[in-house]
């Protein structure tokens, strides 16, 4: 709260510097954040499982995939300005400050942030999913997020689901599915408890940092920010993941490939959204920034 | 002074009097009900005492419990899964929902549970009003969601009545309705089975088959289905045939911990005769089938239960043993729990 206020204070004041400088100069404009989704360079194309437009994907372990459905939450948004200082957006209300990407609906693919302070952004933070304190179903809190997608409802754990991914892979077109989300852990109201290794595995949201190519300059102009989300990493990032047939019986340490083995989540997590630790920036990265 | 301030709230009420009706004066007095807590009973949930039962709270609890509106098409209640004659647990092997849907385990019973620090078969929940959200907007049990249920019974006279006496104000929010159906939950205690009436010397004996299926169950079962509650609430993984609901990885699914696939709650034996089937999807019909099993061997696995790796993957009973165990088990089965 004390952060907050002293954000708050803070810029206001600089509005009130850069207003004063000149009058023609809005004290705050839009940002859009507009994330590209791919495999490397290229643009996904979704398909079904015999589909020979849908863009294939080879990863690191020879494994040919391709997607029916990419769909994640971004939440937590904060810009940080030249000065260093930070402004957060709507972090708390996920009505207003969180969206859901989804390949498949182009217009879900451009985030529109209204009203952001003028000044020089140089970088951008957001969470991949949903902070400890937010994940809770709460549709009286945020009906209209709550509702955008109820296929993101994890609903034995009352809480979201930060990535869904279809697809399939392999000659056979086997079906792969990778779901993330956190499960219970620690005591949501107090983050400290979120810190140990068992608590990471079991907390999927991630924080990204990301520094802008281009300082995004918020006044006159409106600035679009490009992000690219590169899906290559979701089996070939820090962690190197075979998918595997399912194991008759669950043999400990088997890892069924349709669907994401619990006990592996935290490998998906860690490669499209970091480690919150040496890899803050997980899958993503900027492409370029228009302003 | 006092007198002063009685004669000036006199005065007042008369001359108010002349302008607009006045309401007799609502009295908030929801008292907390008087739990009895079974001698030797584990300690209750921290959230217990948070929650505690009150007199209208509990009704109200018990209203909502039985209400299908609490279902997208007002077809399903919580009562719909949760029989009192199963001691609030079903016959189905699993449970079904709305549209007949086919859930995804078998509904556990809903008794002692104040006395539990886990819920359902993976422990994915430890306090029970986190729990009351689940079956609501879950979509092969009720579908709905907390705002379409506020929204049917924010009209009903009834309820407003229950929630201004249970909580002092009209107002009806998903908190008050999870707390008040724990409320009621809190209250179902099974505690006077002949087992109890045995324990506490109320006059009734074992028969000689029961006694002898109590010495079974205290040198075979005793480790895991141990406490008053029987059941130590530890997660284990005892080789039963596996759910074919590739979801299905038992406890990992919250622990996202490969030692613990497969693994689940050990369920309480009190009124297990009222519970068939048995195991996490129903996969047993009856108890003697349950002990067959055991007696012939289950699944190995690394993770199976040291208990029984250490046994040839196998709990070896005769017969008569088994024969004697249920009649012990049926002693465990409270006739006023799911009558009254």
């Amino acid at each position: 709260m004390n952060n907050l206020k002293k954000y708050l204070f803070l810029s206001i004041i600089s509005l009130a510097i850069i207003s004063c400088e000149d009058d023609s100069i809005p004290v705050a404009n839009n940002v859009t954040l507009a994330f590209n989704n791919t495999f490397g360079n290229t643009t996904i194309v979704l398909g079904d499982a015999t589909s020979t437009e849908a863009t294939q994907n080879t990863s690191s372990e020879n494994q040919v995939h391709h997607f029916s459905e990419a769909k994640y939450i971004i939440s937590n948004i904060r810009l940080i300005n030249k000065d260093g200082i930070e402004f957060p957006y709507n972090v708390n209300n996920l009505d207003t400050g969180a969206t859901i990407i989804d390949q498949s609906n182009p217009s879900t693919l451009q985030y529109v942030l209204n009203g952001i302070p003028s000044t020089e952004y140089t970088q951008i933070k957001f969470g991949l999913g949903v902070k400890a304190a937010l994940n809770t179903l709460d549709q009286e809190l945020f009906p209209a997020f709550y509702s955008a997608d109820k296929k993101l409802h994890w609903f034995w754990a009352t809480g979201y689901r930060f990535t869904k991914i279809e697809g399939f892979y392999g000659e056979t077109n086997t079906p792969l599915s990778v779901h993330t989300g956190s499960v219970l852990g620690g005591d949501k109201t107090d983050e400290t408890t979120w810190s140990s290794e068992a608590a990471h595995a079991r907390n999927a949201y991630r924080d990204i940092t990301l520094d802008l190519t281009t300082n995004a300059k918020v006044g006159e102009n409106a600035p679009k920010i490009n992000i690219k989300a590169d899906f290559n990493k979701v089996l070939s990032g820090t962690n190197k993941i075979t998918l595997n047939a399912a194991t008759e019986g669950y043999v400990s340490g088997s890892a069924p490939s349709h669907h994401t083995s619990p006990e592996t989540m935290v490998q998906f997590v860690d490669n499209m959204g970091g480690n919150g630790d040496t890899d803050i920036t997980g899958m993503f990265s900027i492409e370029s920034v228009e302003n | 002074m006092k007198k002063l301030l009685l004669t000036f709230c006199i005065l007042w009420m008369i001359s108010s009097c002349t302008e607009e009706k006045v309401d007799a004066p609502f009295i908030f007095d929801n008292p907390e009900i008087a739990i009895n807590i079974p001698a030797d009973f584990p300690e209750v949930n921290d959230s217990f005492f948070t929650n505690k039962p009150t007199k209208y709270g509990v009704e109200l609890g018990k209203k909502l419990f039985f209400d299908k509106k609490l279902s997208r098409d007002n077809t399903v209640s919580c009562a719909t899964c949760h029989i009192q004659e199963n001691a609030f647990a079903d016959q189905n092997p699993k449970g079904i929902g709305i549209d007949g849907k086919i859930g995804f385990r078998n509904t556990p019973p809903i008794q002692n549970l104040a006395f539990m620090q886990v819920y359902n078969w993976d422990g994915n929940k430890t306090a029970l009003e986190n729990q009351v959200l689940v079956p609501i907007i879950t979509p092969e049990e009720m579908d709905s969601s907390i705002l379409e249920v506020i929204g049917k019974i924010s009209n009903d006279a009834t309820y407003i009545e229950l929630f201004h006496k249970t909580f002092g104000d009209d107002t009806i929010t998903g908190e008050r309705i999870f707390n008040s159906i724990a409320q009621f939950e809190y209250t179902l205690i099974s505690a006077n089975s002949k087992y109890d009436k045995v324990k506490r010397k109320e006059g009734a004996i074992f028969t000689d088959n029961e006694a002898q299926g109590y010495q079974v169950f205290k040198n075979k079962c005793a480790n895991c289905h141990s406490t008053e509650l029987f059941t130590d609430q530890s997660f284990r993984n005892i080789g039963f045939p596996v759910n074919p609901n590739s979801e299905e990885k038992g406890r990992t699914r919250v622990s996202l911990n490969a030692k613990d696939l497969m693994s689940f709650r050990v369920p309480t034996l009190r009124n297990i005769a009222y519970t068939a089937p048995y195991g996490s999807f129903g996969q047993f019909a009856t108890l003697k089938e349950v002990l067959d099993y055991l007696d012939k061997g289950v699944i190995e696995s690394d993770n199976l239960d040291p208990i029984l790796k250490d046994n040839n993957n196998r709990i070896p009973l005769t017969e008569k043993e088994k024969e004697n165990l249920i009649s012990f088990m049926k002693t465990l089965s409270d006739l006023e729990f799911i009558t009254e």
